[in-house]
């Protein structure tokens, strides 16, 4: 909806209220054109849509030259032709007294041929020309007319892709979002919390293996409680499903968080008040790796940061 | 002091712009001096054909002395001229041979300023582009004063006018944007002049009740005064109007008041009253959330004036630099050049009361302060004034520039006329004059 800004009526000042809708309108529209603007890029639209390459070589030629009728030499102007054309002369007052003798002396002229059906022809001819013209003129209308609306759909069609794309990117972002957050409700109660933690204050190029053993900060036997613990999860499955659903998991990031959503087994959220919820975790190979019973689960609901992906391609 | 005003058509029931203008200040200068209006006997302004009998009456206790056409105007010479002139490269020949045909030609009238001359202190000549005005400028270069009512349109671009601008002893301009295109055009800063404008009979009540009980409309609405034509922008306002309806949704109406020479769209949400009279049209604009004037070309638009007067705000078209320099210079209206412009501010003044109002109480201030009568009565009194005050000072009056020779007035040596206009300054004169 237009015009949601306030103005003050104390102090209208019309130079301010216009630079101020002017500028929202600016924010609004993807690219901003005037009403010129279309109209110049209609027109090389159309120069480009005449392009003698893709249509009748001389085309946009004759087009150009149509568009300006009244240039001196570019088209011979139409003529009106009377039964008495012939017979005129363009020598001013001589020319007239030689136009009265030629018309006097027709009917000897017709003695030798007749005249009639050339002056018929040609007057014919005339009012062609002239209705030629007229629909020239109409198409010529037409199809600039066509070639604006065209443009300022195109303009219509950027703009609404431009937006298409970035509501997509917000909608992907809000799913990872999402995502990351059913995964850290499910990961805090255990080792989970204690474990993303410290991660955040790893230095990033740390050796994997130093790691393991920093993340669960009690050493191999934490480790091996969270593995028995996913085991355990994963047993509680439906019975015959555990290995079908460990294979989707395997091929996408989604199929293996729903699978981690049907085992969920967190207990109460002991998450410190207004801590901040995980980044959504990219569903990388990792991930589903880990999913599948690797000894990094801890990783899985961890925030997708650019160099931890890069950790776990690595490894 | 005796006052000639030369005009080309006068009447009661005569309403182009220019007429009425001089109509009015005819009327109004008759309580400061003796006025006597100079015209001719034409009514309809395309043909210029004797409707009106020649000789003298009184209007509105104003004596008007008529003088007859000598040939009224052939549409396809003019159109032919027209063309030649606007859009090719020409002689002055052409250009005084465009006048003739535009017309109206009375060279009774011009003969009859030249004889009588000294009978009349000063000569108003009204619109710069007719016959009358050239050729009575030339007759009395030195008495003569000159509201041009100039548009943004070919016609100023002509070069014999140039000379016109120059030579006459002063102009009285509609506006400031006006003032800066002929200044570009002739060069004439030097000639004593004053922006003025003109005022309005606008009552002093108004009655927007009975307007909405007598043509039964209730929801509220924007008013369109004027004819209906695709010259003064009404096909985009139409369909500017038709994509805001759809878009907006809400119950605002487009109220259209004057004769159509434009097929008007079946929308319920335009309505077209034909033409009205004064009472209705003021009452209209009274109840009206605003006027729009979508008009491209306009040395003074009198309907924006009486809004204001009337304390309505004015929705007007961008591309007018006249309109909008108004709009500025008042703080009493919004303008567009776009159809999201047009979105924006229809609905600011729609959807914003307190916004709207004071854009009508500064629109009313500003006509009260620049375009009240007593004003311009002033204006023009202090004026004339000046310039007896001048002659009695002994200070040359002015003469008309000699027309080129025979042979010079038919060299091909002036640019189409539009090419002139175009090149010519644009937009609202701001900088210099801020306020009139």
């Amino acid at each position: 909806m237009p015009s949601e800004f306030t103005v003050r009526s104390d102090s209208v000042d019309v130079e301010q209220i216009m630079g101020r809708i002017q500028a929202r309108i600016r924010e609004k529209r993807g690219v901003d054109y005037t009403e010129d603007e279309i109209q110049k890029l209609a027109n090389v639209t159309i120069e480009k849509f005449l392009d003698p390459t893709r249509v009748r070589s001389e085309l946009l030629e004759l087009y150009l030259k149509g568009r300006d009728a009244s240039e001196p030499g570019t088209v011979p102007q139409n003529f009106t032709f009377t039964r008495y054309e012939i017979y005129k002369s363009s020598r001013g007052i001589p020319g007239k007294i030689i136009g009265a003798l030629r018309l006097m002396l027709s009917p000897i002229l017709k003695l030798f041929i007749n005249p009639n059906p050339i002056i018929h022809a040609l007057q014919s001819q005339s009012l062609i020309n002239a209705h030629n013209e007229h629909i020239e003129r109409l198409n010529y209308a037409l199809i600039h007319n066509l070639v604006v609306e065209l443009t300022r759909v195109g303009i219509e069609v950027r703009n609404l892709k431009m937006r298409v794309e970035s509501l997509s990117s917000r909608l992907d972002f809000d799913e990872r979002r999402a995502r990351a957050l059913e995964s850290a409700v499910q990961y805090r109660p255990g080792a989970g919390l204690a474990a993303a933690e410290p991660v955040r204050e790893r230095p990033a190029q740390q050796p994997h293996t130093d790691r393991r053993d920093a993340d669960t900060g009690e050493g191999p036997a934490k480790g091996d409680a969270q593995r028995r613990r996913r085991r355990r999860r994963r047993g509680r499955g439906t019975p015959g499903s555990a290995g079908p659903m460990s294979a989707e998991g395997s091929e996408s990031g989604q199929s293996g968080s729903d699978h981690e959503d049907s085992g969920l087994d967190n207990g109460p959220d002991d998450r410190p008040a207004g801590a901040a919820p995980a980044p959504a975790p990219t569903p990388t190979p990792a991930a589903t790796a880990a999913s599948d019973g690797g000894s990094h689960a801890t990783e899985s609901a961890r925030p997708a940061a650019p160099d931890q992906e890069r950790h776990t391609t690595d490894q | 002091m005796k006052i000639a005003v030369v005009v080309q058509r006068y009447g009661l029931d005569i309403n182009g712009g220019a007429e009425l203008h001089a109509r009015y200040v005819a009327e109004h200068l008759a309580a400061h001096a003796d006025v006597e209006v100079l015209t001719s006997c034409a009514h309809d302004y395309i043909t210029w054909r004797n409707e009106l009998p020649a000789g003298r009456e009184t209007l509105n206790g104003v004596p008007v002395h008529r003088f007859p056409v000598s040939r009224q105007r052939v549409v396809e010479q003019f159109a032919r001229l027209s063309a030649r002139v606007f859009e090719q490269p020409h002689s002055l020949a052409h250009e005084l041979a465009w006048l003739e045909s535009e017309g109206p030609t009375s060279p009774a009238l011009i003969r009859y300023i030249q004889q009588n001359q000294d009978h009349f202190d000063y000569f108003i000549f009204f619109s710069f582009r007719y016959y009358h005005a050239f050729h009575g400028i030339r007759a009395v270069a030195g008495r003569s004063l000159l509201v041009p009512t100039a548009e943004r349109e070919g016609a100023v671009g002509l070069s014999m006018f140039a000379p016109v601008f120059r030579s006459v002893r002063a102009i009285m301009y509609n506006s400031f944007e006006e003032r800066e295109m002929i200044r570009a055009v002739s060069d004439n800063g030097s000639v004593p002049h004053v922006v003025v404008g003109i005022g309005s009979e606008v009552p002093s009540e108004t009655k927007p009740e009975r307007f909405r009980q007598h043509y039964g409309i209730q929801s509220p609405f924007v008013v369109y005064v004027g004819r209906i034509d695709e010259n003064k922008g009404c096909k985009e306002l139409f369909a500017y109007f038709q994509r805001y309806a759809s878009a907006i949704g809400g119950d605002l109406l487009l109220v259209l008041m004057g004769n159509s020479i434009l097929q008007i769209p079946d929308h319920p949400r335009i309505r077209h009253l034909g033409f009205v009279s004064d009472e209705d049209k003021f009452n209209a604009i009274a109840a009206s959330e605003a006027l729009i004037m979508p008009s491209y070309f306009e040395s003074l638009s009198m309907v924006a004036l009486e809004a204001w007067a009337l304390g309505r705000p004015v929705l007007a078209n961008g591309r007018c630099d006249v309109l909008t320099g108004q709009c500025i210079r008042s703080n009493g209206g919004l303008y567009y050049t776009s159809y999201q412009e047009f979105r924006e501010t229809l609905h600011l003044i729609e959807s914003n009361g307190p916004v709207a109002h004071a854009l009508g109480d500064n629109g009313r201030a500003f006509y009260r302060r620049h375009y009240d009568w007593p004003v311009i009565e002033r204006k023009y009194m202090d004026m004339l004034n000046q310039l007896q005050q001048a002659d009695r000072a002994g200070q040359a009056p002015g003469r008309a520039e000699p027309l080129p020779g025979w042979w010079d007035r038919r060299r091909v040596t002036c640019r189409p006329a539009n090419d002139v206009v175009r090149d010519l300054p644009s937009g609202p004169a701001l900088k210099k004059a801020r306020r009139p």
